[in-house]
């Protein structure tokens, strides 16, 4: 059975320009949780029912907490950036399908940008075997996050877009520069769609599989109400699948970008 | 003595909770939370003869208390349902109700035929679907439409016939004397009301489709007026639906004139809102000793 949880909150803080940490704890805690899965949160105010999906940045199965990271973008996460300690807020986790890592992938690629590289610290977590190298990608230094916690598990190689840390230019250039060095069995990667246009472009003729975690406006959470849709292509045709319990992950071959 | 169970129709219900079309897939998802088997039943996703699309992307916006959506009526098609979910359906001890859609009025016709079969218990006509060209919107607007699709479908028909009534009309209480004279064995109301989100930003709308359909508490109101108004202009029975998300909106839809209620954005904010209103509804009937028929209709307004 799946169930709604109630998490609380241990720390909401400031990290970056617009950029929060939020670290929630639970006594129920799923038995399994896989980096590339979402947090699904209700906020608590009653004028802005629908749901918050955010991917769960980090997890702590032993301490029962899960770590997001959330920029403020709109009213739902202004009210987030307000909630205080000991706060407790209704939660669906995890949800998703999440990353999946053949045995034999050894060596992986790590590629951020923006907010998307939210999504990478929970892979280590999830796969401690593997030889990681993360590519972050940000407009700008103010907006860097979570530099610190993935130099943890390998070498974290960075762009901006005003050269203000790390080299200036796209993240996927970057990758594209050490990919002959670095060989990695596969890449992971989540961002705007944007950068997975150009992560395609850059990878053309290679043959490294490439999963992303897409992005959507979502409802329900459950796969019921059919609003996060992603165009991917199937052996019946390009269909709409649902983010939310057929992602967030997919190989990038397959969606349609 | 306290009783929740509920006759739409000719139908027994267990409980007067039906999750409303397009917000409970064909029950599998929220099954994985409860056993939906404790709701009275619920509607399905609405069908089509033919699998749909459905709208690009984004399809769902958030209001005050509220939600926009412009689905298009996404759905794997009539014969998949009937092939792949209602034979897990069928052991399900709840009622169900196959909400269709169409593009013409052989289309209506057509698959008002197919479903009409065992273990489909009731039929939803979905007349006014806001976002999409096919679904049905122009024959539910215009009362005239509404009696002649409704008496056009109602011999291939062969299960209760229940007209679903958008509330984008001059005055519904016409629609719902239209759906009453061609023959319709009830209603439900309000489908969402139209909408948009925009962005002052980017100047630009939130939804893909421009325009969608309002749901959640925002519109309870204005759902809760129309029941009152359709119940003044009809004998058959009402389903009420839009904006509830507590068993105390239930009582007030009920005192209205709904026989029964259906739940909608609430089963999207929260996968247990059907069950927990089913569940605090029979605490209400147990601790004051009432049956729930009592209260259809005890509007008092003098």
């Amino acid at each position: 059975m799946m169930k709604d949880r109630v998490v609380s909150v241990l720390s909401n803080t400031k990290v970056a320009d617009g950029i929060f940490e939020m670290v929630v704890h639970s006594e129920d805690f799923p038995e399994l949780i896989v980096g590339g899965q979402f947090i699904h949160i209700a906020l608590p105010s009653l004028a802005h029912p629908l749901r918050r999906p955010f991917c769960i940045a980090n997890f702590d199965m032993s301490a029962k907490t899960i770590t997001v990271e959330y920029a403020v973008v709109g009213e739902g996460t202004e009210i987030l950036s307000r909630v205080e300690n000991g706060t407790e807020l209704k939660a669906l986790f995890p949800l998703g399908n999440g990353f999946s890592l053949d045995a034999d992938y050894k060596t992986i690629a790590l590629v951020g940008g923006g907010m998307g590289v939210a999504v990478l610290p929970a892979i280590p977590t999830t796969w401690q075997d593997k030889d990681y190298h993360s590519f972050l990608g940000f407009a700008t230094a103010s907006k860097a996050v979570l530099v610190d916690e993935l130099s943890k598990s390998g070498k974290v190689y960075i762009a901006t877009d005003d050269g203000s840390l790390g080299e200036k230019g796209f993240v996927t250039s970057l990758l594209a520069s050490k990919l002959a060095m670095i060989k990695p069995d596969a890449i992971l990667c989540c961002g705007p769609e944007i950068m997975y246009k150009s992560l395609a472009r850059e990878l053309e003729g290679m043959d490294i599989p490439v999963f992303i975690s897409l992005e959507r406006r979502m409802g329900c959470g459950v796969g019921a109400c059919l609003v996060c849709n992603c165009k991917v292509k199937t052996p019946k045709g390009d269909k709409y699948l649902r983010a939310c319990v057929d992602g967030p992950v997919f190989p990038m071959k397959e969606v349609i970008l | 003595m306290s009783n929740l169970k509920v006759n739409i129709a000719g139908v027994d219900f267990k409980n007067p909770i039906i999750p409303a079309s397009g917000t409970f897939g064909f029950g599998r998802e929220y099954n994985e939370f409860y056993d939906i088997s404790e709701l009275g039943g619920f509607s399905t996703k609405g069908l089509t003869l033919l699998e749909r699309d459905g709208n690009a992307n984004p399809r769902i916006a958030e209001s005050p208390m509220g939600m926009l959506n412009s689905v298009g009526l996404q759905n794997p098609g009539v014969e998949y349902f009937i092939e792949n979910y209602l034979p897990w359906l069928k052991t399900i001890d709840t009622r169900i109700i196959a909400n269709v859609a169409g593009s013409t009025v052989d289309d209506y016709i057509s698959i008002c035929d197919k479903v009409s079969i065992d273990g489909v218990d009731m039929v939803e006509l979905n007349i006014s679907c806001p976002n999409v060209k096919a679904g049905g919107a122009a024959l539910g607007i215009d009362p005239k439409n509404v009696e002649m699709i409704t008496r056009a479908v109602r011999d291939t028909c062969r299960k209760p016939l229940m007209i679903k009534l958008t509330p984008n009309v001059a005055n519904i209480a016409d629609n719902a004397r239209a759906a009453e004279a061609g023959g319709a064995d009830a209603i439900s109301l309000i489908n969402t009301v139209g909408g948009m989100a925009v962005n002052y930003k980017t100047r630009r709308p939130v939804l893909a489709n421009v325009m969608g359909g309002m749901s959640g508490s925002a519109i309870k109101p204005v759902a809760l007026k129309m029941v009152w108004q359709c119940y003044n202009a009809v004998n058959i029975p009402i389903v009420g639906l839009g904006g509830i998300t507590s068993y105390t909106d239930v009582l007030e839809f009920m005192i209205c004139g709904a026989s029964a209620v259906q739940v909608g954005a609430a089963n999207i904010y929260d996968p247990m809102a059907s069950y927990n209103i089913v569940k605090d509804l029979q605490r209400y009937v147990d601790e004051n000793n009432i049956d729930i028929n009592e209260l259809v209709g005890t509007l008092k307004v003098d």
